[in-house]
């Protein structure tokens, strides 16, 4: 071997205490959070979509708050309900935004404030940048900095 | 300044002014030393904060990574043609390898999906001003859009007098 030097040895020792993202999630997931299966994510997803067809996005803000998926059986689901999300998000139109956000509550804004930091990070909510930002910039508007400091910290993610 | 550039930079702001909310942390595995989390390739999970991704459409990005004693933050800056590809890079070079000059600023972007990156730590957020500090970034990625486009002018302006000059020869 000829790299030996740059071994990580402390990662190969079971008692070295370093924490992955599992070991993180453990404790949250001991408190009874509900795990989505890919069927009741389908299930969301198809509501959210008919919600958004309607016209309807004070629902589908509640729908997305109210039914965050932050565990699931796969990686997958959780993409899927995320690219999901950010295009009824962005069917929104602008002026809606405001209105909407205004009548959210504070713990409905700390969740929907995830989905548009994942969303713009995927390359599909990096398209729809313009429409994101607006929601981003109406819960700015609302609460400051606050929910983007509850975001930095919470360990369930979307 | 137009329409969809000022959330963009309203959300660039406040995303930055919560991450940078620092404290002196030393190393948990190497005694005595004290380094910035977020560049430590074998770090313990719970150091690091949600990374969080704005983007203004493709081509522009702000990705901010927070941990407990400093943040990185890497731009990519618009590059809408080839022309301006050369541009970025030769731009971004040339404060790259001046880097200790902008205390700030880190020697190479972290990944070719961004132009150029940052790298502050609790050391500079308790030798200056953090609001200064946004301000300098927010600074940043307005001037460089400025400067590029103006760049490109100058470059086509250059290179049509010189395609006359050089052509003109030819004409009998």
């Amino acid at each position: 071997m000829e790299d030996w030097r740059r071994i990580d040895i402390d990662a190969l020792d079971p008692e070295n205490g370093r924490l992955t993202a599992a070991d993180l999630t453990k404790p949250i997931l001991q408190t009874g959070e509900p795990v989505y299966s890919s069927q009741d994510v389908q299930g969301i997803m198809g509501s959210l979509r008919s919600y958004a067809s309607s016209g309807d996005f004070t629902s589908v803000v509640k729908l997305i708050t109210a039914q965050p998926v932050y565990f699931a059986d796969s990686e997958q689901t959780k993409d899927m309900y995320v690219k999901q999300v950010v295009e009824s998000l962005a069917q929104c139109r602008t002026m809606e935004i405001s209105k909407i956000v205004s009548g959210l509550t504070d713990s409905e804004c700390d969740v929907l404030i995830k989905f548009l930091y994942k969303g713009m990070s995927i390359p599909e909510g990096a398209k729809q940048g313009t429409i994101l930002l607006a929601w981003l910039d109406n819960i700015i508007e609302k609460n400051g900095s606050n929910s983007i400091i509850r975001y930095l910290t919470d360990r369930k993610t979307v | 300044m137009s329409q969809s550039l000022k959330p963009y930079l309203t959300a660039v702001r406040y995303s930055l002014t919560a991450a940078l909310n620092l404290s002196n942390f030393s190393s948990q595995e190497v005694e005595r030393h004290n380094r910035p989390e977020i560049e430590v390739a074998h770090q313990s999970m719970e150091l690091l904060l949600n990374p969080m991704h704005i983007s203004r459409n493709e081509h522009e990005q702000v990705l901010i990574e927070p941990s407990v004693n400093s943040v990185r933050v890497s731009i990519k800056v618009k590059q809408s043609d080839e022309i301006e590809e050369i541009l970025v890079h030769k731009f971004t070079r040339f404060l790259e390898q001046r880097a200790e000059n902008f205390y700030i600023l880190r020697r190479v972007p972290i990944n070719n999906n961004y132009s150029i990156s940052f790298l502050i730590t609790n050391q500079h957020t308790e030798t200056m001003k953090v609001n200064k500090l946004v301000d300098f970034i927010i600074e940043f990625m307005e001037e460089v859009d400025k400067e590029i486009s103006e760049m490109k002018l100058f470059l086509n302006a250059r290179a049509r007098f010189v395609a006359e000059a050089y052509l003109s020869e030819f004409v009998y």
